[in-house]
């Protein structure tokens, strides 16, 4: 059953990403500019020629037809090939796997702070619910998701880095330098979580069979973690794995605060100059590993969750 | 899937746990510069990169040809002498006889035709350098320490040109190709290449056997053991990293952190210029009202340009009031006064090309104004890359006079496009060279073209003819009288309206001696350069 669920939704997978290169492709070309003058920025007038730039524009593709350099593009795609920067001049695959690793390790550290965090205070808040305790946890989780990320990041800096010396402001220099940059993208997430937290644990805490093991008699601890956080972390691991899709591919804030070379920060310079081949590379691989991410939260969820697979509404 | 997952693991640890960027209290003498990140290179290979940082990386790596000291003299570097022909067509160069590159290659005359080749070869698709380095016809070696440059037209920037072309070793460039060369870079300067992390840093070492070939070294090696170049994303850290010990010495420093260095134990405030156009904004003549030039004059005249740069920027800026800014070699002094601020005169001179406030809301509407319907209110574009406060300032002064003025800031695409539609009033352009021809290339007619650099639609033969000549004449006074014979028409026909030109501010630690600035401030010789304890 769940064999045929993940076949499913991977079938499903295939419209999806067609879908998203079109939009890529379609949105990078309904932009203004040209990138062959965008290249040329500051160089002499008289000393371009219309030639000159004729030359340049050819030797990128660009004079090709839209749907010749769209099935280019898809075609490439498909066998890993995103083709070649305009300006960093390598291919766009290799840009992307130099730079993976980076925002990985940013977005395995934000997930395991978000994490951490969101649980233990959305667990706290449901278990205490009325008190200080929730309404502090509350309070923060509201915060949390409230906050602009550049301005967490960039007072974090200020205490940490500049007033008392802590961590660096910048850079990929060690363990030291994911903590400020893995705290700023994993409390925005911590709030996400623990608000859905609280509200799924508080749900079933309010369920007949959680009152029924209390009446059996069953320790306090038992209860809460054998049968209600089990059963109240399902719609969490939902979106807990969509949190780790949006900050694979949403790092670029975090990484120009702290200046550390992951695939945010390539993306924005591409977006600057106007490198065809290099935005619709990364963007082509964001989104799939966001669909990617999803994809495996489905199957997961299914997998935890008889009700899904077999096509039925969880009550 | 699960070699998948290793992968990915090892993958993100390796990058969490290194390559650690050096840090400032280390034991060598390692100079860290903090570096604007939005003014990265793409490539470290300044024959094919058109932009100044990569030009500036390479200057560490590789002596150029030629130098610009910081008193804007032309002086040796790896060629000892050069001269022109009358025609400006055919340049010579006497190279040094004792330099080798850092691979042990022979620097000779065979090696600048190699490198000269190499920006011109269509597959180098070098854009900016193959343009500066201008239309060679061939390359002569006379012998291995002459070569002589034939141009199919007189070529009178040549020395411009190769302050900034770095001479690599044909052998290493040879080997890595125009793909890889720019991470294997080998030069005959005073720093090897070591490293480039992309949007992290670039490190340089000592070169033990660099000659002190160029005039700005004292001679010997570098005296710094390690230069490490860090790209910083955010400006609020760029601001702080030299006040906090994380950087000596931090490049385009944001104007609002200036004053942390002014005056403070421990660190200086070096200021850079450069020669050019300033933060101009060049007016769109091709329509009306902008075709009269009573309308342009009012707009120069009812602008203080003393006033914004007091308000904005504690008068840090440079007040540039004509083509050229004050600090260029072919600065024309009457630029001073040509269009005092005068907000009365600036008043009727609006009212005598027909605009007129009758409604009473402060702002004029057209009555009478040639090509415009009457009751058309006065209001007019300020596109803009950045400096959007400048802008800001100049709509609050415009106010006073009855100009409604939108400010709309856009992206560097979009301004391409609406340059080529010829689609604004009032349109950014910043040129910056120490060389005059940059109002050949601002204010010839013969370049308003698509993709070109002048924008105004402004046609008149004198002007053309003026600038034209600044692409043929040699000699450097002929020149800059002829610059200043251009302004004077610019200026005449208030064509651009000048604005400030922005400084470049340095935070340097005091551990930091003989840091020198080139003349054009976003450069700088390391040759020298000490760190003290």
């Amino acid at each position: 059953m769940l064999l045929r669920f993940t076949a499913r939704r991977l079938l499903q997978l295939a419209p999806v990403l067609v879908l998203i290169s079109l939009m890529i492709f379609s949105i990078m070309h309904a932009l203004p500019g040209d990138p062959v003058q965008l290249m040329l920025a500051g160089a002499e007038s008289g000393s371009v020629t219309p030639e000159r730039q004729e030359e340049l524009r050819q030797a990128m593709g660009l004079d090709d037809p839209l749907y010749v350099q769209y099935l280019r593009f898809v075609g490439g795609a498909v066998t890993g090939d995103l083709g070649t920067s305009v300006r960093l001049r390598e291919p766009v695959t290799d840009l992307i796997l130099a730079r993976l690793g980076s925002t990985l390790a940013l977005s395995l550290g934000g997930i395991i702070i978000a994490v951490v965090i969101g649980l233990s205070t959305g667990v706290l808040a449901a278990l205490r619910q009325g008190t200080w305790i929730d309404t502090a946890s509350m309070v923060f989780a509201n915060i949390g998701v409230s906050v602009p990320l550049f301005w967490l990041g960039l007072v974090f800096i200020l205490i940490f880095s500049f007033r008392l010396g802590w961590f660096p402001p910048a850079g990929q220099d060690g363990l030291r330098s994911l903590v400020l940059p893995s705290l700023t993208l994993g409390l925005v997430s911590a709030g996400v979580i623990s608000r859905l937290t609280r509200s799924s644990l508080a749900n079933v805490l309010a369920l007949d069979y959680i009152r029924l093991a209390k009446a059996k008699g069953l320790p306090d601890h038992v209860v809460y973690l054998r049968h209600a956080l089990r059963n109240a972390l399902v719609p969490v691991l939902t979106i807990v794995g969509l949190q780790f899709g949006a900050m694979l591919s949403g790092a670029v804030v975090t990484e120009t605060v702290f200046s550390r070379p992951g695939l945010g920060r390539l993306v924005v310079q591409a977006i600057l100059w106007q490198d065809y081949p290099l935005v619709q590379g990364i963007v082509l691989f964001m989104a799939t590993s966001y669909v990617l991410v999803n994809l495996v939260v489905d199957i997961s969820y299914a997998w935890l969750d008889p009700r899904i697979r077999d096509g039925e509404a969880p009550a | 899937m699960r070699a998948l997952l290793v992968l990915i693991t090892v993958s993100a640890l390796s990058a969490a746990c290194g390559p650690g960027t050096p840090r400032v209290d280390s034991d060598e003498a390692h100079l860290i510069l903090a570096w604007d990140g939005s003014r990265e290179p793409a490539s470290l290979d300044g024959h094919i990169e058109p932009y100044q940082p990569g030009w500036l990386i390479d200057s560490f790596i590789a002596d150029p040809l030629v130098a610009l000291g910081p008193d804007g003299d032309y002086v040796p570097s790896l060629a000892s002498a050069w001269s022109s022909s009358e025609t400006a067509t055919e340049w010579t160069f006497t190279l040094r006889d004792d330099v080798t590159f850092q691979d042990g290659t022979p620097f000779n005359a065979d090696a600048v035709k190699y490198n000269v080749e190499r920006i011109l070869a269509p597959e180098t698709q070098s854009a900016e350098m193959a343009a500066h380095v201008g239309p060679v016809a061939r390359v002569e070696v006379v012998d291995d320490v002459t070569v002589v440059l034939h141009y199919e037209v007189p070529w009178v920037t040549v020395l411009d040109a190769f302050r900034r072309v770095p001479i690599w070793s044909p052998t290493a460039a040879e080997k890595w190709g125009l793909e890889e060369f720019h991470r294997h870079l080998v030069g005959a300067g005073p720093f090897l290449f070591d490293e480039y992390v992309p949007n992290d840093h670039v490190t340089l070492v000592k070169w033990e056997d660099y000659g002190g070939w160029s005039s700005m070294s004292r001679g010997g090696p570098a005296q710094l053991d390690r230069v490490t170049i860090r790209f910083i994303g955010e400006k609020a850290v760029l601001g702080n990293v030299v006040k906090t010990g994380d950087a000596h010495v931090a490049m385009n420093v944001p104007a609002t952190y200036i004053e942390d260095y002014r005056d403070a134990s421990g660190f200086s405030l070096v200021t850079g210029f450069q020669a050019g156009t300033g933060l101009s904004m060049t007016m769109n003549t091709r329509a009306p009202p902008w075709n009269d030039v009573n309308f342009r004059r009012a707009l120069l005249i009812g602008t203080d340009q003393q006033a914004i740069n007091d308000l904005l920027y504690d008068g840090n800026f440079l007040v540039t009031d004509g083509p050229l800014n004050e600090i260029h070699p072919c600065y024309w002094d009457g630029n001073k006064d040509y269009y005092p601020y005068d907000p009365d005169r600036a008043i009727a001179l609006l009212e005598g090309v027909g605009y007129e406030d009758r409604d009473g809301d402060g702002i004029r509407e057209a009555h009478g104004v040639d090509g415009v319907e009457d009751g058309t209110p006065l209001r007019v574009r300020w596109t803009i890359l950045h400096y959007a406060e400048i802008g800001e300032a100049v709509q609050a002064q415009w106010r006073a006079i009855g100009v409604d003025l939108v400010v709309e800031m856009i992206p560097g695409p979009v301004q391409l496009e609406r340059v080529n539609q010829r689609d604004f009033d009032l349109m950014y352009e910043r040129q910056r060279s120490p060389d005059p021809m940059l109002l050949d290339m601002v204010w010839n007619s013969a370049h308003d073209v698509v993709g070109g650099w002048s924008w105004s639609g402004f046609v008149d033969e004198d002007l053309d003819s003026v600038v034209e000549q600044l692409r043929v004449v040699p000699d450097a006074n002929a020149r800059c009288e002829l610059a200043k014979r251009a302004q004077e028409i610019v200026m005449d026909n208030a064509l651009m309206l000048p604005t400030l030109s922005e400084p470049i501010f340095y935070a340097v630690s005091d551990r930091v001696v003989d840091f020198v600035l080139s003349s054009e401030g976003q450069f700088f010789f390391l040759h020298n350069t000490k760190l003290e304890d």
